[in-house]
């Protein structure tokens, strides 16, 4: 089959613009999905597997737009300028720009780890009716934010100390100051709306599909995701969770491919 | 459980070792040594570990001596098992 081509464009923000990728469906669209990417480093990590899946979909006849959030990727603005509203407002933007023209097929959320955090919160505040698919979601904010500042601590004890590192850098964010981290200009609003933020459903109810990977085989979901997806059931949500043997894609040293996971979301929708 | 086996599939995963673990020993130097081992698979490291094996560690313990030897990190996580 020939591949389709995606189109680059530049969608109008304020302040700036933000960059996309449009995946058009191959012949009627069967669904419209917008990519939340994960956050500061996983983003580049994971700019591959994004990739693959955007394509299989659009072959699949699904529309796929997947968006850089500002001061992410190729979008304007600084990272350390980003705001957690201003990338809601990039979603709402995004939710607007493929319901335009894919308005009568379902809108699907695909958030991968921070980008479901996002995805749920801007649904919630922006009133998005759409269904949900989540790749290894990060459930706690507040967790996701520890993760991210101890890339300065392990940084740090790489070089020799890493006593006091963590005090430290809560106590500058604390006191309103941004701080460095693995090379991200990490600003005390986004960390603090970060750490406030959870994987709670939205008001309403949909579809979601829940897939985590592992690399071992027999792996099955954490009793957190597992107490997680029974708020979203008792929500009122039709629920696929699964755990896929592949490796953790957004983190690994070398970039990796999981095309089980490619496999299980497509079949999950077919 | 064999926690010497289990900490180095993990570190085979995250590290992109491609099976290069199964050569590892518990004197394999880390820290230092194997240059997958920066500052975000360090990161990746802890936290697979504390999903893999259900504990959680405090940033006061995240400290250099734990990554120096495959053997100090089987024995640092063994010691997080015994509480």
């Amino acid at each position: 089959m020939a591949r389709m081509a995606a189109e680059a464009f530049f969608l109008p923000a304020d302040p700036g613009q933000r960059f996309c990728l449009y995946h058009p469906p191959r012949g009627a669209a069967r669904g419209a999905f917008l990519y939340l990417h994960p956050f500061a480093e996983e983003m580049n990590k994971s700019r591959r597997m994004a990739a693959s899946m955007a394509r299989r979909l659009a072959e699949n006849g699904y529309a796929v737009l997947q968006i850089d959030l500002a001061g992410c990727g190729d979008s304007s603005g600084d990272f350390g300028d980003a705001t957690w509203q201003g990338w809601l407002d990039d979603v709402r933007r995004a939710c607007d720009w493929l319901s335009a023209r894919h308005a009568r097929v379902p809108l699907w959320l695909w958030g991968l780890r921070c980008g479901a955090l996002l995805a749920v919160a801007a649904a919630q505040q922006h009133r998005i009716a759409a269904n949900f698919l989540f790749w290894q979601p990060v459930m706690a904010g507040r967790h996701h934010l520890q993760q991210f500042l101890r890339l300065k601590v392990a940084g740090e004890m790489i070089g020799g100390a890493a006593k006091g590192v963590m005090e430290d850098l809560k106590r500058r964010l604390a006191a309103g100051e941004t701080v460095e981290i693995a090379g991200y200009a990490l600003n005390p609003a986004l960390a603090q709306a970060l750490e406030s933020a959870a994987l709670v459903p939205p008001p309403t109810p949909g579809r979601l599909l829940w897939y985590e990977v592992s690399a071992r085989a027999e792996a099955t979901l954490s009793p957190a995701a597992q107490n997680c997806l029974e708020q979203w059931r008792a929500a009122g949500f039709t629920i696929h969770s699964a755990v896929t043997p592949a490796p953790s894609f957004w983190q690994t040293s070398e970039i990796e491919d999981a095309p089980t996971l490619l496999e299980a979301t497509l079949m999950a929708l077919s | 459980m064999n926690t010497q086996r289990e900490v180095l599939a993990l570190l085979d995963e995250i590290l992109s070792l491609k099976g290069r673990s199964v050569a590892m020993t518990r004197d394999t130097p880390l820290l230092g040594a194997l240059p997958e081992l920066d500052s975000m698979a360090v990161v990746a490291v802890i936290t697979a570990l504390e999903e893999r094996f259900g504990f959680s560690v405090e940033d006061d313990e995240i400290d250099g001596s734990a990554f120096v030897t495959v053997g100090a990190l089987v024995d640092f996580v063994e010691a997080k098992l015994a509480g």
